[in-house]
């Protein structure tokens, strides 16, 4: 509880006033000559017990009545936010949560979480009159003077943004302003709707907080934190997983979410590329869908932009997706091999590598100019040889790590080389008259998944006879039939290191039969081909997402307006100089996961924050002036005070003159 | 008149009421209350059957004529009263609240009067004052003079100690040889259980007993609104209370102390009557004297 005029709680001192008063009255008896004193002791032995503790009953009414008026007079300010214990506060330090998810809006014409918080905010700060009001918000993470709590809806630092949170960073940003400015009575009140993936309740920057609060001694800082997490209404998101050209079309990688799985439901989505429009449904079944639409390019060979957009709900910051891509470029896919290898198996690999799509490029160079793969420019590489060494598999790690796919396959002669961890280990030929054959594989995920419309690749029909076994920490994708990897997969920052143990050689197995290298190698060039695409995505907040010197920001899409002050910040397509951009929000924010309160102990163990969770919906106010209750509670005391004191005194009657009897 | 405690008017308005004994009293010269013995009055008492040595002047020949059996023929014999007053004289009887007068003071007004109107009608009367530590006694006397040591005794009388209301009930009990009407006139300030026991001796001794229980209002109502410190009128111990805490407990000590003493005197067929001093003890006089008139005639 705050009160606003704290100093008149020294007058609580006078709670000592009826019991001084009482001392004092038993002191200033009056003496009278009494005749009927045998009753006087009687009533007096008998009168103790019960008789002293209502008197003692009395007395605390008298005095809790004095509190209650002391308390009443002190203006204090009451509500589950600020609750007990506060004392008069110098400096709120309010950390604001401006992530896509605070955008949420419960009902029909109501204001979105951010927004309440905020008008909840500003109408405490009104009753903390006197109290400075500093905004850390999650967007620009820097401390800001708020000169009056009425300006906060008007900011474009409390602003809509499409911008992750990051509450750990913001409450280091809080304790060094604090450190600073140095209040003696200060509080922190985090709005944030928990989400997980903001607050990041592993992060070692927790440690450092609560080890920066304690270092803030002797000044009190309070911290507490709106929980703003009530998710009442379902709400859908769209999300561009990728934009490229294939075949005179823009292929778009689409997955639409959904909270809830509230069964199977249509919902229209619309397109927009290059300003023109177009429609389609997509049924949606359990809480996620990924999809596939192809757009016609019409010949246009040059770079374009557009966004996917859902109708607008309960969030309506992820109800559109934007992209961008670029000009007609082939894909380029480097094959390396070691020396000594048939033919055959070059042009298998090859054709497999460039079946003679359109926009595809094949470069296949030996083991010993493997240095010659253009990296930048390429988005496979197939490296059948040993293991590369040196410079080369520098080079390579690079080229992986910046969104790029490597398939190895089994050199033909042994080697000790390693690469990332993972090594070729012996030859493992088939039993006489049987084959290697494969057990099962991730249908769902990898380059041997199933086809969008389900069909498997023709994986059952694989007979090997001789393979490598691979040695070295990777993911399963397939498995031969006695437990050992057929293909294994490495994540490597932004790109993917594939190994495939046996080749298309008919001394090894029928892989070329099956043509499951075929596909496992275009959909990794796919896949490869992203990281040049890639440089048309960019996530709201981070650097990327901003131009760099020397070039000029505008906005492309008419999807919305938006706030230009907000722009490093806000979701759209932008033109950086040359560049286009497309922003979205961060996948974090379509995450459901939510900092629980054993989380929240942990994280800010020994800080002694309190936690005020509170639907959005409501509009009470965080904090309201209580004086009226204790006021009301004043007069139910001196009403029971009284009532103890006027108890009904029953008349003596005078028992009748007896008659007596003659 | 010489004292504060005798009202002419009253005494004038209340002599038209004789002072009857509820009991057959046995006086030394006639009266006009009845004895327990046979004697010469006009009223028939009874028949009894003629033993030699009877006096044959009060054979009844008309009887003898109608059953041939000699009766005697025997009338109810008056007396006189012998009343003592015996006056609680201990220090509480000094109490009064406002304006009233003490109870001593009232039972000054009572005790004469009630003398003043025996000695009247040619009845005894006669005086007992207690405490602890003294004991007048006034032996009854129908001679007019009589009246003007009463009166002389209790002008004189200074409430102080504590009661010795008891003792003096047990020495009246066994210093008045014949029947008498005793008439206690006290706060009853005492333990119930030890006054039921004299008045139990009194009765035993075939006395009509009275007793005017005083009490001041304020004793009754104890209506305090602050605290006191209560100095006891008798022994001067002293104790502070707050009387709004205590008065509950005070009224049913009070309410027990009456109903014990009420039942005292009912046990013994005492004529009891609880006064409180703002009363005019010109009406309870009336009450008094009135209750105790005979009903239908004599017997």
């Amino acid at each position: 509880m705050t009160f606003l005029q704290g100093s008149l709680l020294y007058g609580l001192f006078a709670l000592s006033i009826p019991v001084i008063i009482h001392l004092l009255n038993r002191r200033r008896f009056r003496t009278v000559k009494w005749a009927a004193m045998q009753f006087v002791l009687k009533a007096t032995r008998e009168s103790r017990g019960k008789k002293r503790l209502k008197q003692i009953i009395i007395l605390t009414c008298r005095a809790l009545a004095i509190a209650a008026l002391i308390f009443a007079i002190s203006r204090p300010m009451l509500g589950g936010f600020l609750g007990w214990g506060s004392g008069k506060i110098d400096t709120v330090v309010l950390i604001l949560d401006r992530s896509p998810s605070m955008e949420r809006r419960e009902a029909d014409g109501q204001p979105v979480k951010r927004e309440s918080v905020l008008a909840r905010v500003a109408t405490a700060m009104q009753e903390l009159d006197g109290a400075r009001l500093v905004l850390i918000d999650s967007a620009t993470n820097e401390a800001q003077d708020i000169p009056s709590p009425d300006v906060l809806l008007e900011l474009s630092t409390t602003g809509p943004t499409d911008a992750a949170a990051d509450i750990p960073g913001l409450l280091s940003t809080a304790i060094e302003y604090l450190q600073e400015a140095k209040p003696s009575r200060s509080e922190i009140w985090i709005a944030s709707d928990l989400q997980r993936t903001d607050w990041s309740p592993d992060d070692p920057r927790w440690a450092a907080f609560r080890a920066g609060l304690d270092e803030l001694q002797p000044q009190l800082v309070q911290l507490r934190i709106l929980s703003l997490n009530s998710r009442k209404r379902n709400d859908y998101a769209i999300t561009t997983l990728a934009a490229r050209r294939e075949a005179g079309e823009l292929l778009l990688d689409l997955e639409l979410t959904r909270e809830e799985d509230a069964g199977p439901a249509t919902l229209p989505v619309t397109y927009n590329i290059n300003g023109a429009r177009s429609a389609s449904t997509i049924q949606i079944e359990g809480q996620s869908i990924r999809f596939q639409k192809r757009l016609p390019l019409e010949g246009q060979s040059d770079g374009g932009y557009g966004w996917v957009a859902i109708p607008t709900d309960t969030n309506s910051r992820n109800n559109v997706s934007y992209y961008a891509f670029g000009a007609e470029a082939p894909a380029y896919a480097y094959y390396v091999h070691e020396d000594g290898v048939p033919d055959e198996v070059i042009e298998a690999l090859g054709r497999a590598a460039a079946p003679g799509l359109p926009n595809q490029e094949l470069t296949v160079l030996p083991e010993n100019l493997g240095h010659q793969v253009d990296w930048e420019r390429a988005s496979l590489v197939v490296w059948q040889a040993a293991l590369p060494t040196g410079p080369v598999a520098e080079q390579l790690l690079k080229f992986i790590q910046t969104g790029g796919v490597a398939v190895f396959l089994p050199p033909a002669q042994d080697s000790e080389n390693s690469f990332g961890g993972i090594s070729w280990g012996a030859v493992t030929e088939s039993a006489d008259g049987r084959y290697f054959i494969v057990k099962e594989w991730n249908h769902q995920d990898g380059p041997l998944r199933d086809g969008v419309d389900g069909t498997p690749v023709p994986l059952q029909r694989l007979r090997a006879i001789l393979r490598r076994e691979i040695s070295g920490d990777t993911t399963e994708l397939a498995e031969w039939d006695d437990g050992s990897t057929l293909l294994g997969r490495r994540i490597i920052d932004n790109g993917t290191a594939l190994f495939l143990n046996t080749l298309p050689d008919y001394s090894w197995s029928n892989l070329e039969q099956t043509a499951v290298h075929l596909v496992a190698l275009q959909r990794s060039l796919n896949l490869g081909s992203q990281r040049h695409g890639a440089g048309f995505f960019a996530i709201a907040g981070q650097s990327n997402a901003q131009p760099e010197a020397e070039e000029i920001r505008s906005r492309l899409d008419a999807y919305s307006k938006g706030d230009p002050a907000n722009a490093d910040y806000e979701a759209g397509v932008y033109k950086f100089g040359e560049r286009i951009v497309a922003v979205n929000r961060s996948s974090s924010e379509d995450s459901l996961g939510q900092t629980s309160n054993p989380d929240l102990d942990t994280a800010l163990a020994g800080t002694n924050f309190q936690l005020f969770e509170e639907s959005s919906t409501t509009g009470d106010p965080l904090v309201r002036e209580a004086w009226r209750a204790f006021l009301v509670a004043m007069l139910l005391l001196l009403i029971a005070e009284a009532l103890l004191c006027l108890q009904p005194r029953r008349p003596l009657a005078l028992p009748p003159t007896p008659q007596p009897s003659t | 008149m010489k004292y504060d405690f005798l009202d002419a008017d009253v005494l004038a308005r209340l002599g038209a009421l004789p002072v009857e004994s509820r009991l057959a009293m046995i006086g030394n010269v006639v009266g006009k209350h009845r004895s327990p013995h046979r004697g010469s009055s006009v009223e028939f008492a009874e028949y009894r059957k003629y033993v030699q040595g009877d006096d044959t002047r009060r054979l009844d020949w008309k009887a003898f004529a109608r059953s041939d059996r000699y009766y005697i023929k025997e009338f109810e014999a008056d007396t006189n009263l012998r009343a003592y007053f015996l006056v609680d004289c201990s220090g509480s009887m000094n109490f009064a609240s406002g304006e009233h007068d003490t109870k001593i003071q009232y039972a000054r007004k009572l005790a004469a009067s009630l003398s003043y109107l025996l000695v009247n009608q040619g009845d005894a009367a006669g005086l007992s004052c207690c405490t602890d530590t003294l004991h007048l006694e006034i032996p009854p006397s129908r001679r007019p003079a009589q009246l003007q040591i009463i009166f002389d005794t209790l002008a004189n009388i200074v409430p102080t100690g504590e009661t010795g209301l008891i003792g003096a009930l047990h020495t009246v009990a066994e210093k008045i040889g014949q029947r008498a009407l005793v008439v206690i006139i006290s706060d009853l300030f005492t333990d119930p259980a030890a006054l039921a026991d004299a008045l139990q001796h009194l009765r035993f001794r075939k006395h009509d007993i009275s007793v005017f229980h005083l009490m001041d209002q304020q004793e009754i109502d104890f209506d305090f609104n602050r605290p006191y410190r209560f100095v006891d009128l008798e022994d001067g111990t002293s104790v502070v209370a707050e009387p709004n805490l205590i008065a509950e407990e005070y009224a049913a000590a009070l309410q027990e102390f009456f109903r014990d003493v009420e039942a005292a005197c009912h046990d013994v067929h005492a004529d009891y009557h609880l006064v409180t001093t703002n009363q005019n003890y010109e009406d309870i006089m009336r009450d008094f004297l009135t209750a105790r008139l005979p009903k239908q005639g004599r017997g």
